[in-house]
């Protein structure tokens, strides 16, 4: 490219289209808080709500009005309402349409007049922003996330680790870190999910998703670098809060309160995400395999699944016993190389399958195919999905990855570049053709009828990778069992972490202590990992999953501000390594 | 309290430049400055942080890190006899802990002065000190 483009992009275009996303926020914050009173058309939701209505139909009864649970559900539902109106606005304003189809029968639903019916299929906020994070990134740094991604395998490998730079951990274990909390049970049921919803065509997208969430992701960690509060005793405090405040302090005027505010806004969001993404659904969904897997049917598992795993987590973060947390943390990169090996076994046997699934998912992608919701409904799901399993362009691994040992910010924004390479382009794209090629993902009707309707009202994402498991070797659920358990532990405690930055960084900002009061958040964790496994979870895991994902809405808006900076730092780094002014160690 | 010279006394500080000033003040009551001892309390480290995960800092090295930042920062020679501790826990239990094991005489400790709700829900420091202390404190205010 050349690069006058890239400066024209910096000057001219940056700010514009800043600005542009801005007026789209606020257009979509407005309609939000007023869409309270006029029902939406449109139910961004619709098709995995319907999934997950075979298993919530049997599910106790709401509260009756007056009660304060009845209050607490329904102020809950308003507030979770308002975000998601706004996170799930539709840009397209309603452009596009798919027909309506009975997900029983996967038949048309006919009008009065015998046509077929036809619904809206919204575009969503977030995944416009998500996919144009990606792809400005990727454009205004120049494809590094395919020309860097030797060097990253080389710096990752240790080659150019220097001891005596400041910083907590090596290139490796920041990775490892990260990771930890990546891999989780997005990738299992958050897959699942985008298949049996979007169908196989999802994939495409989200393994696109996962390339320009590279660029992304390697935006977050550079940054996080470049503006991290090296502490007196030698610990590391970074991330979003501190670079989207430092780093647009620097800019002066205007951008000063604009960096704070966007600082404060993913603080608030890394807390409720933590609580959500990071805590509830893996409680929830994880406990939901157990179930399936050892065929538990009473209240009484449930709850015994949400005690132990509260304590485990407390043990952790409340009992600072840190030998468990550090063993989760080496544990983790072996059980997602069993898992990826188990899943090339289930693909194995259904080996005749593979040129007709990849079929599938490329022609799928862009079909307008009623099934899914056609094109823009297939595509929206993919997206989505890698998202919130990649956490690419939402900033939290940025968190992790900035106790980064080296004095280089470049050199971790392209570490953590291979991120969504191995989540999503690895691991995520295993879980999906299981669940492809195994055609779990296609059960309908009947079927599907007897498969759910027992899972204690949680999406039965990862119970499909169960069932595919199952179809190969009877055994074999209880690998996926051990590996989701692991995934959601280690995910968790990663999570409490980056809720607690969050948490201190709001406290400390509006003058109180945030170490002081720290445990307040750690404790309320603890217990919300209890809540995650046994209750039905509806409106705040609505709310925690919107908070989880916009967290990419302040990154993403204040990463682009903090763009020119970064490209001046790859250019010189780009620069010597390609001189060879920087030999990696034999 | 008389106003003869003391044989201990506790200074915390924490590298504000406030808090050094608290430092000059303390002088004035000791004859000599190997009676002071600056006290500076770390937080315990959250065991999820990567650091802590992968054992590659722990309280030692974080004492060690910390130590050094002080003697930099108090580089001026009449400050090269003043014994530094670093401590790890709750600030205000921490320093009374640490002025009754060297029986001080007094705590020379500054104070942010927060305002409006943040102290009425927390307090401050100092005021905590003041109220677990077993000796005379004096605080300095901004």
């Amino acid at each position: 490219m050349p690069a006058h483009f890239v400066t024209s992009l910096s000057r001219g275009l940056l700010p514009r289209v800043s600005a542009l996303l801005i007026l789209a926020f606020l257009l979509a914050f407005s309609s939000g808080a007023a869409a309270d009173s006029a029902p939406p058309e449109v139910e961004a939701e619709a098709a995995v709500e319907e999934l997950v209505q075979n298993a919530e139909s049997n599910a106790p009864a709401a509260p009756e009005k007056g009660t304060l649970k009845a209050t607490i559900d329904a102020g809950v539902e308003k507030v979770s309402k308002v975000i998601s109106d706004v996170l799930f606005f539709d840009i397209s304003f309603g452009a596009f349409e798919s027909p309506m189809i009975d997900w029983d029968t996967r038949e048309p639903v006919l009008d009065e007049n015998g046509q077929p019916d036809s619904q809206h299929q919204p575009l969503p906020l977030i995944v416009v922003t998500l996919v144009f994070g990606g792809v400005f990134f990727t454009f205004f740094y120049r494809f590094i996330n395919i020309r860097a991604f030797k060097h990253s395998i080389d710096v990752i490998r240790g080659k150019f680790d220097r001891d005596e730079d400041e910083g907590e951990v090596s290139h490796f274990r920041a990775l490892t870190s990260a990771l930890s909390a990546t891999v989780g049970l997005g990738n299992i049921a958050g897959v699942a999910i985008a298949v049996s919803v979007g169908g196989p065509g999802a994939v495409f997208w989200m393994l696109l998703t996962a390339v320009f969430g590279m660029s992304s992701k390697f935006s977050s960690c550079t940054l996080a670098l470049m503006y991290r509060k090296v502490n007196a005793d030698g610990s590391i405090s970074g991330g979003p809060m501190y670079y989207l405040d430092l780093g647009m302090k620097e800019m002066g005027g205007f951008f000063r309160p604009l960096g704070k505010t966007l600082a404060v806004l993913f603080a608030i969001m890394a807390v409720g995400g933590a609580l959500g993404g990071g805590n509830l659904f893996q409680a929830n969904q994880s406990y939901a395999v157990v179930e399936y897997v050892f065929g538990f049917d009473s209240d009484f598992a449930s709850y015994l699944y949400g005690f132990v795993a509260a304590l485990m987590v407390g043990v952790v973060i409340l009992g600072g016993i840190k030998r468990i947390g550090a063993a989760t943390s080496r544990i983790v990169p072996v059980m997602a190389v069993v898992y990826v090996l188990a899943c090339l076994f289930v693909i194995g046997v259904n080996f005749r399958q593979i040129p007709h699934a990849f079929s599938l998912i490329f022609t799928e992608a862009f079909s307008s195919q009623a099934l899914y919701g056609g094109f823009i409904g297939v595509l929206v799901q993919g997206v989505r999905r890698a998202a919130f399993s990649n956490e690419a362009g939402m900033g939290s691994a940025a968190i992790a990855h900035a106790a980064a040992r080296t004095k280089e910010p470049i050199r971790e924004g392209i570490v953590g570049m291979i991120e969504p390479f191995v989540d999503t382009i690895v691991i995520c794209t295993m879980t999906a053709l299981v669940v492809i090629v195994s055609g779990v993902y296609d059960l309908h009707g009947a079927e599907r009828a007897v498969l759910f309707t027992d899972t204690h009202g949680a999406q039965e994402g990862a119970v499909l990778t169960a069932v595919a498991f199952q179809q190969v070797i009877s055994w074999f659920p209880y690998i996926l069992a051990m590996a989701v358990v692991l995934f959601a532990y280690s995910t968790m405690i990663s999570w409490c972490y980056y809720g607690e930055r969050g948490w201190i960084y709001l406290l400390d900002h509006f003058g109180g202590s945030g170490l002081r009061t720290v445990i307040i958040f750690r404790i309320f964790f603890v217990f919300c990992v209890f809540i995650g496994a046994v209750a039905n979870l509806g409106p705040v895991l609505d709310l925690s999953d919107a908070l989880f994902l916009s967290m990419a809405f302040p990154n993403i808006l204040g990463s682009m501000f903090l763009a020119p900076k970064v490209l001046r730092h790859l250019k010189d780094y780009w620069g010597r390594y390609q001189r060879g002014e920087m030999q990696p160690e034999q | 309290m008389s106003w003869l010279p003391k044989k201990n006394v506790v200074v915390p500080i924490d590298l504000s430049e406030f808090s050094l000033s608290a430092l000059d003040a303390s002088m004035e009551f000791v004859e000599d400055t190997s009676h002071l001892h600056i006290v500076h309390v770390l937080r315990e480290m959250s065991p999820m942080e990567p650091g802590v995960v992968w054992g590659e800092i722990d309280d030692e090295s974080r004492r060690v890190h910390a130590e050094q930042a002080i003697r930099k920062r108090l580089a001026d020679p009449k400050f090269d006899k003043i014994e530094i501790h670093i401590l790890v826990g709750n600030p205000p239990n921490q320093i009374a802990r640490f002025a009754q094991e060297v029986d001080a005489d007094l705590i020379v400790i500054h104070s942010h002065g927060r305002t409006g709700a943040a102290h009425l829900l927390i307090g401050s420091v100092a005021e905590r000190v003041v109220r677990h202390a077993h000796c005379p404190v004096l605080v300095i205010r901004d």
